[in-house]
């Protein structure tokens, strides 16, 4: 008797104490971000003022009009659009193919390929950087939106891995009676195994879309004019020249409009998300 | 027509559609891996001119050039000093998903405030972080002034304070992602094991030592793994946070050296030697890894 109740009273202490602490650990993660959208809504001349105000007065939506004028955010925003698009759209289709092929056919080398894969996955970024640069220059296409296309069109490799192993899951026997029928690989492919995997697909996109938005470093190397340059390095360049003259609001403007397209998939998605960083990481 | 004929005609589709369902992916490595390396292999010898386009071989010059640079060690330095927040984001990371597990009431809710960090762009996070941690208006130094009276630290201009800035902002955007793999094999352990430690009168820290934390290291070992190698090549935060890599060279670190080698003063072949010796260095260091793990990676009965 005394020893379930001195537990239940530990198990009750150790509920309160792990609350304190995640709520403290969830207000460090999300505090800075309402005071990036609280900075963004003050007048430049009020930022400075002490002790901070959280809530600003008035709040004034000034900035987010202005950004527009004080840099190429638009051109910045459709560049993004376009290479993500086509990434996530040509890249997923080129991903599922293959892993479809690595899970479902037979074919001469298949192991050897999917052995080459994975090395390659075991190459550091910092390698490959200068030399797809030189290439890409050698090709002309230094200064284009092209290095962030092309290459990320022809598949993802962490993706190839996710879905052969969800389509190893689906059963041959579906394979089976499609052949039976007469159907062609293309239609098993299109018409069977891709509109199975669809969860597993929508999680592997989403990741694919955030990284291809979020990219810094790409855009960074490969592009340098601001007609091709996408959000990302829109913000970088606004920021290191209105953070001198300490304009900060509208830095903090365009910022919030850079995240905002990753926050709201990842708020309508939240939970193929969460659960693909889950199963992808584990075997 | 036999129903063997059809069977030896489906085969010989089926090979000829296999090679067209990975030819994509094919062409990708063989253009954009395999290629580079052999080029960066080659480029690593030569004094490369991007502008003239010309290039010839200077054995190992480039090799002794940057061994022999103090730069260099700086930023090797620097560039150990970036894996200082892995130990960190993962114990913490271990408490939360801890937290999680035991339904904690608000579990959901803050787990998806932790991923917010994580889902943003570096660019995004760095301006905030810049606002922030600046030196007179930041919302930290004003604070600690209104709260406590006293002066914070020059966070980003101070040599000393802009390297410990970035490892605290990456183990801030760490955690979230890192919890979700940590929860994911939590719910994998048995409750029956923790009710035969219970029965053989174990409290909650030894069945966390005892059971837990063993069950875990197989997904510690996976993050310790891409953790490495991700902070090994730290490059983005350093780049955006300084100017120059920082008062005295103080945050850069061995990716932003090969970048501003490459990029900023054009010499592709030192930069290239660096990326070719450092990228040996990370092959060696995971690999190593792998040895390593046989001594405390659990790996089942």
């Amino acid at each position: 008797m005394t020893v379930t109740s001195t537990q239940t009273a530990q198990r009750r202490t150790g509920t309160v104490v792990s609350f304190v602490l995640m709520l403290l650990g969830a207000l460090t993660m999300v505090l800075p971000f309402l005071w990036m959208l609280s900075t963004s809504l003050k007048q430049s001349k009020l930022v400075f003022e002490f002790p901070p105000k959280w809530i600003p007065d008035p709040p004034d939506f000034a900035n987010y009009a202005e950004v527009w004028d004080v840099a190429p955010l638009a051109t910045g925003l459709m560049n993004s659009a376009i290479v993500t698009i086509t990434v996530v759209l040509v890249g997923t289709l080129s991903s599922t193919m293959a892993a479809f092929a690595f899970a479902k056919l037979d074919f001469p080398h298949k192991r050897l390929l999917f052995v080459a894969l994975l090395a390659t996955m075991m190459v550091p970024g910092v390698v490959l950087i200068i030399p797809q640069f030189l290439a890409f220059a050698e090709l002309g296409w230094i200064d284009t939106l092209l290095p962030l296309i092309v290459p990320a069109m022809l598949g993802n490799i962490t993706m190839i891995f996710f879905l052969r192993q969800y389509m190893f899951g689906l059963s041959d026997e579906l394979m089976d009676a499609a052949k039976l029928d007469g159907a062609g690989f293309l239609r098993i492919y299109w018409s069977i195994f891709l509109p199975l995997c669809k969860p597993a697909i929508a999680a592997n996109v989403i990741i694919v879309f955030m990284g291809t938005w979020n990219d810094y470093m790409g855009p960074l190397i490969f592009t340098n004019s601001p007609e091709n340059s996408t959000v990302q390095l829109v913000i970088a360049s606004l920021s290191s020249y209105y953070a001198e003259q300490t304009d900060f609001p509208i830095v903090m403007a365009a910022s919030i409009i850079a995240v905002l397209p990753v926050v709201l998939l990842f708020a309508g998605a939240q939970r193929y998300f969460v659960d693909s960083f889950a199963i992808s990481g584990i075997k | 027509m036999s129903s063997v004929q059809r069977a030896s005609d489906m085969r010989r589709h089926e090979k000829a559609w296999g090679w067209v369902f990975v030819a994509p992916i094919t062409l990708q490595i063989l253009l954009f891996c395999v290629a580079p390396v052999a080029i960066a292999i080659v480029a690593a010898f030569t004094n490369w001119n991007v502008i003239k386009g010309t290039y010839d071989f200077v054995g190992i010059d480039n090799f002794v050039e940057f061994l022999t640079d103090k730069k260099f060690w700086v930023a090797s330095a620097n560039t150990l000093f970036m894996l200082l927040p892995i130990p960190f984001y993962l114990v913490l990371a271990v408490l939360f998903a801890i937290g999680c597990h035991r339904n904690t009431p608000g579990s959901k809710l803050f787990r998806v405030l932790f991923f917010l960090p994580y889902i943003s762009s570096i660019v995004a996070l760095v301006v905030m972080w810049k606002w922030l941690f600046n030196y007179e208006y930041g919302l930290i130094n004003q604070t600690l002034r209104a709260w406590f009276g006293i002066q914070g630290p020059n966070w980003l201009g101070d040599p000393a304070w802009i390297k410990f800035t970035i490892v605290l902002m990456i183990v801030w955007k760490m955690i979230g992602i890192s919890s979700i793999y940590i929860l994911a094999a939590l719910k994998n352990i048995p409750g029956t094991y923790y009710e035969a430690a219970r029965l053989d009168g174990a409290g909650p820290i030894r069945s966390f030592f005892s059971i837990t934390l063993p069950l875990l290291t197989p997904v510690l070992f996976f993050l310790v793994v891409i953790g490495l190698i991700g902070s090994l090549q730290t490059f983005v935060e350093v780049q955006l946070f300084t100017t120059d890599g920082g008062r005295n060279y103080s945050a850069a670190t061995i990716t932003y050296y090969v970048w501003q080698k490459a990029f900023v003063s054009n010499e592709i072949g030192l930069a290239s030697s660096v990326a070719f010796f450092f990228g040996l260095v990370i092959l060696a260091v995971t690999l190593f890894q792998f040895r390593l793990s046989r001594r405390w990676v659990y790996e089942g009965e």
